[in-house]
Order: C-alpha cells, then structure tokens, then sequence
C-alpha cells in the first residue's frame, strides 16, 4: 500500500490563487508558482489546482501557469476546471499536469471518462463528485461547483465512474465543505469499496478529522483553507498522523 | 562530473517538462533529441517514458532510437530509463507480448496484482536489495513516487526494491545502464538525491568517446 496522501488545493482564477470569503470577494493568494514551491517545501504529496474560471479565453495563461508549476514542482499536480474534452486535457498534459479532474463534463457525457482513460492511461483521470446527503438517494450528486442537482445517486455514479475508467476518485462532502466540522466518514467508508484510490474533500477542521478520514477508507485528504492560512501546517499534521500509525511520507 | 550535456530522448512519449525542471534545480545541462543525430556526443542519455510499452517502442523505432541504443551502451555510454523508460530496458513486457524489450537490463516486465489497487499510484518506499556505488540509501526515509500498472519482476541485480502486493525493482542498474521505476522528478527530495546521484555517476563514468550517433 502506498503511503497515504495529503493534498492542499488551490483555486486559481485568471492565473493566480484565490481565496474566496463569501462568493463574490475573492482574495488573492498569489502566483501558482508560489503557492507550488511553498507547499512542495512543507511536504505536500500532491497539489490540487481547480481553475473557478475556465474558459476559451483563459486558455493561454492556464497553460503557462500550469508550465511553470510543472518546472518548479517536485510533487506531483492535478489541474481540473473546464476539462471537456481530449484536446483540453492533452493541452493541460503537454503543458507538464500529472493528472487531469473532470466534474461536469463526465457527468453529462460520461464517456469521456472512458475517452480520457484510453488516450492517457486512466491514472492521469481524476474524477470530482460534489455530493449531498438526501433522504431518497443516500448521497446525491450535483453538478456545476454544486449549484445543479442531479438524478444520480453518488454511490452508482462513483462505480459507473469506475467502470468508465477513472482513475482516482475526489469526492466532495458539500454538506460538511467549509463547516470544519470534519469529513463525513459514513461516506468515506461506502467509497472506500471502489477499486480506485479515493480523495476525501469537505470538512477538514482538526488534525483528528484527517486521522479519522484515512482510517474510514480514504487514501488521501484534500483541505484548502486549513492548509492556506496556515491554521494547521503540513509538518505539524504529517507528524501527528504518523504518530497515530498512519503510513505518510515524512 | 562530465561537461558534456544530458541527453534527453524526446518522444513523445514522456512528460519532460518536469525532468527539465528538476535537471534545473540541480544545475545540470540537458538538451532534448527526437533524434540520434540530435544527443549529445557524450554523457549521459535519459529515456523517459509514460503510456503503452508498444506504442512507445514504436516512436523509439521511428525515431531510430531502437537500433542506436543498444550500440551506444556497448560503446560504454550511460543510459538512464525511468518508469515506462525503465521498462523498455527489459527483455519483454506482459503489456506488449508480442514485442521484445532493449534487453539492457535483465527481467521480464509484469503486470500488478491482483489483490491491489492498479495502476500503483502514490509514494512508497525502496529498501536495498544490493549495495551500489552510485546509489546511496535515499534520504527522508526513501519515500518516492511511483505511477506505473506493471512492473520489472527482481533479479539478482536490483538495486532497490519496492512493494505493492508483491515485491518488484524499483532501481536497477547493470554496467552504465540504470533505470528507475519511480519519478524521481515527482518524488520530493528524495528523488532529486537519487536522480542527481544517478546522473553524476553516470557523467564521471563517461568514457570520452567521439562516437558518431548513427
């Protein structure tokens, strides 16, 4: 078993890291470049660089922030954001990404997934799910940064997402994403069945709810604000994680 | 350490943005060849390499990387593979039955599994299956980073090993010929020790051959 992962994500919009306090005031956090280095240093395992505003005419600055991370990164990266096609997750590839993330695109043509998985070999397909919990269908999954409910029960899709060719699951809790609260480990523990490795996202509050994240199934934990404001360094987490057995590169 | 530059094959068939980077950080001089004609006339020569064994055999063959290869390491020159590099240097690969390897490298190249995750995709650790000069215990505990679903069965002469359900040759080295399945350029730290470890042995042991590239 390879070590568990922990993964910082970064949302970037026109080239540079955002914060968002509400939706609308975004605070800029920087240069992805600098974000890369400062994170590769404290011991991330991965990086997350989600693009809140991808676009056709973003196109070009993507590929060159997405270029200079790949030169200065000694950890491998994830881009997601917009990825609707080959030819838009080729580009992100060439460009030096470890791995694309798919949202949207998959859910309204899944055989992308499948499309993706072929031309690059699925561990370069990083499939998100944004779900709910919902008293008809478990957990729900929703589209569009969570804003568009869908038919789909979270459970069918993360398999079918599977069978498609996905090669990782990030799997978003919206019902605990910002609350702190710590990430919801009933759902960790159903996903954890999957064949593919699984990012748990939503929640992260305490050094406790990361321990409790992997040890209900998840192979990596991804946090944002935690890890950004410097709330709970990576060393501090890294050291009490291993201190609790956990396999971690220290 | 050699002057002479690092040649990088480039195939099409391999992420160099992050090897260049990495060779940056080092402070090492690398030039990319789609070509024989295009590498260097000495030092060392890395062979990258993600995707499909047989459709990377293919490019190396159109490329005509395939036929100089193996010439260029019985003239002494250092080759360098790394993940699916490191398995063209083998004798065969179950992914591409039908095809043969470089054969530089002793081993037949297998599939993972079954009774764990594939592909085999995060950090795990090496451990010395034999000492080499070259090639020190990594530091920070020898964690690197490997993205890779088959994987070069041990032999006598593998350097260190891995483990994923089974054991397999994470770092393999015979004569000048060295080949990693981790990404060095990908594994923190760790991975800039072995790779530059790697490269300045490699570029000392160069012999100073005029070897035309044909």
């Amino acid at each position: 078993m390879p070590a568990k992962r922990i993964i910082p994500c970064l949302d970037v919009k026109n080239g540079r890291v955002v914060k968002g306090i509400q939706f609308k005031q975004l605070r800029d956090l920087g240069h992805p470049v600098e974000l890369a280095r400062r994170y590769d240093a404290e011991g991330a395992d991965e990086l997350v660089f989600l693009d809140i505003a991808a676009s056709l005419e973003n196109r070009g600055t993507r590929e060159a922030w997405v270029r200079e991370v790949a030169r200065e990164l000694s950890i491998p990266f994830t881009v997601g954001g917009g990825v609707s096609s080959v030819a838009d997750a080729r580009s992100l590839l060439r460009a030096g990404a470890d791995k694309v993330g798919i949202n949207t695109a998959a859910s309204l043509r899944p055989a992308l997934v499948t499309e993706l998985a072929d031309a690059f070999g699925r561990q370069c397909v990083v499939a998100a799910v944004d779900v709910k919990r919902d008293a008809a269908l478990g957990w729900r999954v929703y589209l569009k940064g969570g804003t568009e409910p869908t038919d789909r029960s979270a459970m069918d899709w993360l398999w079918e997402l599977t069978d498609l060719g996905a090669g990782e699951i990030l799997l978003t809790s919206m019902d605990r994403d910002g609350t702190g609260d710590g990430f919801d480990v009933q759902l960790l523990e159903k996903a954890a069945a999957l064949p593919i490795p699984l990012i748990a996202s939503g929640g992260a509050g305490l050094e406790i709810h990361f321990l409790e994240a992997l040890e209900h199934g998840a192979d990596a934990v991804l946090a944002a604000t935690l890890f950004h404001e410097g709330i709970l360094p990576i060393p501090r987490l890294k050291a009490y994680l291993a201190q609790n057995d956990i396999s971690i590169r220290i | 350490m050699s002057s002479a530059p690092i040649t990088l094959i480039d195939y099409d068939a391999g992420n160099l943005a992050s090897l260049e980077g990495a060779l940056d950080r080092l402070g090492l001089v690398y030039q990319r060849a789609a070509t024989p004609d295009q590498a260097a006339l000495s030092g060392p020569i890395v062979l990258p390499g993600v995707g499909h064994f047989e459709a990377a055999q293919r490019s190396l063959r159109e490329r005509g990387w395939w036929r100089v290869l193996p010439t260029l390491v019985a003239e002494g020159r250092p080759l360098l593979g790394i993940c699916l590099g490191l398995q063209l240097l083998a004798e065969g690969s179950e992914e591409a039955p039908k095809a043969t390897g470089l054969g530089l490298i002793p081993g037949i190249v297998r599939r993972l599994g079954p009774g764990v995750k594939v592909p085999h995709m995060g950090w795990s650790q090496v451990r010395q299956h034999r000492p080499h000069p070259a090639l020190p215990d990594p530091p920070h505990g020898g964690w690197l980073y490997f993205v890779h679903s088959y994987a070069l069965e041990p032999t006598a002469e593998t350097i260190f090993l891995a483990d994923h359900g089974r054991p397999f040759s994470a770092i393999e080295a015979r004569g000048t010929v060295m080949g990693f399945q981790p990404h060095p350029e990908k594994s923190g730290p760790a991975g800039l020790f072995l790779l530059k470890s790697a490269l300045a042995w490699m570029g000392s042991a160069t012999p100073d051959l005029e070897v035309p590239c044909n």
